[in-house]
């Protein structure tokens, strides 16, 4: 409630302005609340109002607002509210709830749980391109760097790449601060038409481009054998963002995208994930990162808010990627987040066995 | 408030996983046979591991069966050094192996690594290491029937 | 018409008490590949899947990781709601009306022999103030029964009629659970479950998969003109809390009626449409939604039973298959719903086919006592 709250005051609205609601759920089990969506109606403003929800695993905060755009861009309504909340912590292991989310005949079983996934991606991507783990380790650097400047993040401080490489392996070659935390919080964006938005704001963030992408759930398709993409890889990430940049009519996202809020719980995967969206070739982002070139003044800044690594309460992370991005086009990220000159953001979410993979764009008045 | 309140709570819900006739012909072949068989698509010709009754790619029915051998290649794999609530008590090693004749890559244990020192361990298992699959002796008609040995450890 | 979203074909697998002879993924793809097979498309021209579950009884935490796949979604756009199958439909027709997609597999499933429906329906409950005191969702349901019977003067024969009814229809719906009719008097003898409700007023536990195939607007267009189309939707929410809820009235199906209606152009529910097929998660549900949807004024639902207007031979035939008195796949529901709606409008019913009908109502819940409800409407 709090979070729709502060939506609707940003946006200058009331609840009475509201024509639908989306809610923003991912699993349920850290809640321990089957389907918390029901219970929420009431605070979210869903009663006597159009309600859903929206559930993808990581990536249903930008499923819900690519939710909220379509009632809008449907034509049946003209202003919508997309919200979530999440307390991961109020259940006593998320990794135990996280091993459910494999299927029970084959793989739950063997310990699988969502960081054993960025470690097969991990000693993937180090097999095939010779990533060091003081690579992967240098993200969580700057994450925590960059969330000094976010006074939302829940994770954050200066930390050196030796801090990351002495915290304690969860599963080789994964470290505690490969990882993202438990955390709890809510979000909420307010959708509306284009006549809407030119009467309320005088610099909204326009999306531009909608698009998501599943995979099969199973890893060993995509190893070896008759895979036709590689798990070391976010191939799915980058068709969904092959689709979301036609729409946008971005021809080179490393000229025409300032900033990136990408849903990458794990170092690894921000690593993957930069190279799937085409702001470098497979293999170069390590050295890239190293570089400084998705720092705060590189040429993309890449999760100016600290990212899922600081902070990562799973229904409505992803949405949270939209909060930032759509702060960064508006021009209303506070101080030191803020990117100069933000003409298009992109925003991304990914669920499942790293199988879902959802973008958004959000850009400036054409 | 300073002192606020919680109240314990868990889930108590029981499944029964209705295993399909494409999973139980699987499973008994493990238990019965000591083989590992897997559905091979009539269109594209992927060998599937774990099994399914359809392919996925093709979107269509499978009823042709084939055996994969008992070796294959390690495609990636990981050792959990730290305990997690209800999952396995570490230290684990667990690999994807594509096995000789699959087309896809299946997880299970590799049993035979000292895991005492995980970057030693590491290195064992590195990613195209051969692994054979060991049958357990009582098998009950589970994943667990079977698991991974490095072939040379 | 032209601006409509049109419905391409349905596949439905039989519904049943438990179906061990098929995994939870074989069951949603025989589901995805009779509609494909229906509409005579192959999965790789659909550009869009939507999938409509709930992880706790598909006993997965995030249960699309498995099932997107037997949906059909390999490397297609796939989103997915949980509220109930029918909200699949809403979504995957305002996807197609953007203009970004042109076919939509809409996919739903539940296999609650697999989960125990009353543990997971206790956990809805939230664990301050509701859960621990026995409620779930048959104690919600007797909840607003009995509210409604009380409001009303309604008397226990009244909905003993609509199970009848419905039994009586479902016994000519080859795809049914329960297929044998039932008398007034096996219902009264029926053992009570939570006052005023009888085992017989409830709706069964059942397994279940049905997709349907929309085609947008655009793609519509070039159709031919008997094509069944998706005239009109609307859905709305009620409050969580029963005690802030008039029980023995639904706003929500109001709200979502309305917003259906004014789409398609229907002025009198009763004299436009054919047939309907609704949520009766118990015989009160049927009676509660006459109301919401209009067919009637507040308490009159009765006379429509009595009047036997809604028995099959009557003028607004509800529930021709047997609705869920006689099959419910608990979150598949709804869209089994729409998809019996269209096998109306589409005159593909067989047996229990409705004799020209061309407009054909549907309509589909989610949570306790009906808290969200949506509404469709299908014409030729």
């Amino acid at each position: 409630m709090q979070a729709a709250m502060a939506a609707l005051d940003d946006a200058g609205m009331t609840m009475e302005d509201i024509e639908a609601v989306v809610y923003s759920m991912a699993p349920s089990e850290f809640l321990g609340v089957n389907e918390p969506d029901r219970w929420c109606v009431d605070a979210v403003g869903g009663r006597g109002r159009p309600f859903m929800r929206i559930h993808t695993g990581g990536a249903t905060g930008i499923s819900a607002a690519h939710a909220g755009f379509y009632h809008v861009a449907s034509g049946l309504f003209d202003s919508v509210l997309v919200v979530g909340a999440d307390k991961v912590r109020e259940c006593r292991d998320s990794q135990q709830v996280l091993n459910t989310i494999w299927d029970p005949l084959f793989e739950r079983q063997f310990g699988l749980t969502t960081i054993t996934m960025a470690a097969f991606q991990a000693v993937r991507h180090m097999q095939i391109y010779g990533t060091r783990e003081e690579r992967m380790a240098l993200v969580a650097v700057r994450s925590r760097g960059n969330a000094l400047n976010n006074p939302v993040a829940h994770l954050k401080g200066r930390i050196t790449v030796d801090d990351v490489m002495a915290s304690p392996y969860l599963c080789w070659p994964i470290k505690k601060y490969d990882t993202c935390p438990s955390s709890a919080g809510g979000a909420a964006v307010v959708i509306v038409s284009e006549e809407k938005a030119r009467k309320r704001c005088t610099r909204p963030a326009w999306i531009k481009a909608c698009s998501e992408v599943a995979n099969t759930v199973f890893l060993g398709d995509q190893m070896g054998g008759m895979a036709q993409m590689d798990f070391a890889d976010s191939d799915i990430l980058a068709m969904a963002a092959e689709e979301a940049y036609r729409q946008a009519g971005i021809r080179n996202p490393r000229r025409e995208i300032q900033t990136a809020e990408l849903y990458a719980p794990f170092t690894i995967c921000e690593l993957s994930m930069v190279e799937a969206l085409g702001f470098c070739r497979k293999g170069e982002s390590g050295r890239l990162n190293e570089e400084g070139f998705f720092s705060m003044d590189g040429g993309i800044a890449v999760n100016p808010s600290g990212g899922t690594l600081c902070a990562n309460a799973i229904a409505i992370t992803a949405l949270a990627r939209v909060c930032d991005g759509a702060l960064q086009v508006m021009g209303k990220a506070p101080s030191g987040m803020q990117v100069r000159n933000v003409r298009h953001a992109v925003c991304t979410g990914e669920g499942g066995s790293f199988q879902f993979h959802a973008v958004m764009i959000l850009g400036d008045d054409d | 408030m300073k002192e606020m309140m919680t109240l314990k709570g868990g889930w108590n819900v029981k499944y029964n996983y209705a295993v399909g006739p494409t999973g139980t012909r699987f499973f008994k072949a493990l238990k019965g046979e000591a083989k590992i068989i897997a559905p091979k698509c009539p269109k594209c010709g992927l060998v599937m591991l774990p099994p399914r009754s359809f392919c996925e790619r093709c979107f269509v029915p499978i009823d042709e069966w084939v055996e994969v051998g008992m070796e294959g290649t390690i495609q990636a794999f990981t050792v959990v050094p730290v305990k997690f609530e209800s999952l396995p008590d570490p230290p684990y090693a667990i690999a994807y192996v594509l096995l000789d004749g699959a087309g896809t890559a299946m997880v299970n244990f590799v049993k035979n690594v000292d895991l005492s020192d995980l970057r030693k361990a590491a290195k064992k298992l590195a990613i195209g290491k051969r692994v054979r699959v060991v049958f357990e002796k009582k098998r009950k008609g589970t994943i667990h029937d079977f698991h991974y040995e490095l072939l040379k450890p | 018409m032209s601006d409509k979203v049109a419905i391409l074909g349905v596949g439905m697998t039989k519904i049943d008490s438990a179906k061990k002879d098929q995994k939870l993924d074989d069951m949603v793809f025989e589901a995805a590949s009779k509609a494909l097979a229906q509409a005579s498309l192959d999965r790789e021209e659909i550009d869009s899947v939507v999938i409509a579950a709930c992880d706790e009884l598909d006993g997965r935490c995030i249960s699309s990781m498995l099932l997107a796949m037997p949906a059909g979604a390999y490397l297609k756009d796939e989103i997915k709601v949980t509220d109930d199958g029918s909200y699949g439909v809403i979504l995957a027709a305002m996807r197609l009306m953007t203009g970004l997609f042109d076919l939509s597999l809409v996919v739903s499933w539940c296999k609650t022999s697999e989960a125990p429906l009353s543990d997971v329906m206790s956990m809805r409950w939230d664990p301050f103030y509701h859960r621990g005191i026995g409620m779930n969702h048959i104690t919600a349901a007797a909840l607003m029964a009995g509210a409604y019977a009380e409001r009303h003067g309604i008397s226990s024969d009244i909905p003993a009629k609509v199970v009848v009814k419905n039994r009586r229809n479902g016994s000519r719906n080859l795809n049914a659970h329960l297929r044998t009719p039932v008398t007034m008097g096996e219902v009264r003898l029926s053992p009570r479950v939570s006052w005023p409700l009888r085992a017989l007023d409830c709706a069964p536990e059942s397994d279940g998969a049905c997709a349907l195939i929309l085609a947008s607007p655009r793609r519509a267009k070039k159709l031919k003109r008997d094509a069944v189309r998706l005239a009109g939707f609307g859905w709305a929410a009620d409050s969580y809390y029963l005690g802030e809820r008039m029980l023995w009235d639904s706003p929500s199906l109001r709200i979502a009626a309305g917003k259906a209606y004014g789409m398609a152009k229907i002025k009198e529910p009763v004299a436009e449409i054919d047939a309907a097929e609704i949520s009766d998660f118990t015989s009160y549900h049927e009676l509660l939604a006459y109301e919401g949807l209009g067919f009637c004024g507040s308490g009159q639902a009765q006379d429509l039973i009595r009047e036997g207007i809604t028995a099959r031979e009557g003028g607004l035939p509800v529930n021709p298959s047997g609705g869920l008195l006689c099959s419910n796949p608990f979150t598949a529901a709804g869209l089994f719903r729409i998809c019996e709606a269209f096998l109306q409008v589409a005159g593909k019913a067989g047996d229990h086919q409705i004799r020209g009908a061309t407009k054909a109502l549907a309509q589909g819940s989610a949570g306790f006592c009906a808290q969200g409800n949506a509404v469709f409407v299908l014409t030729q």
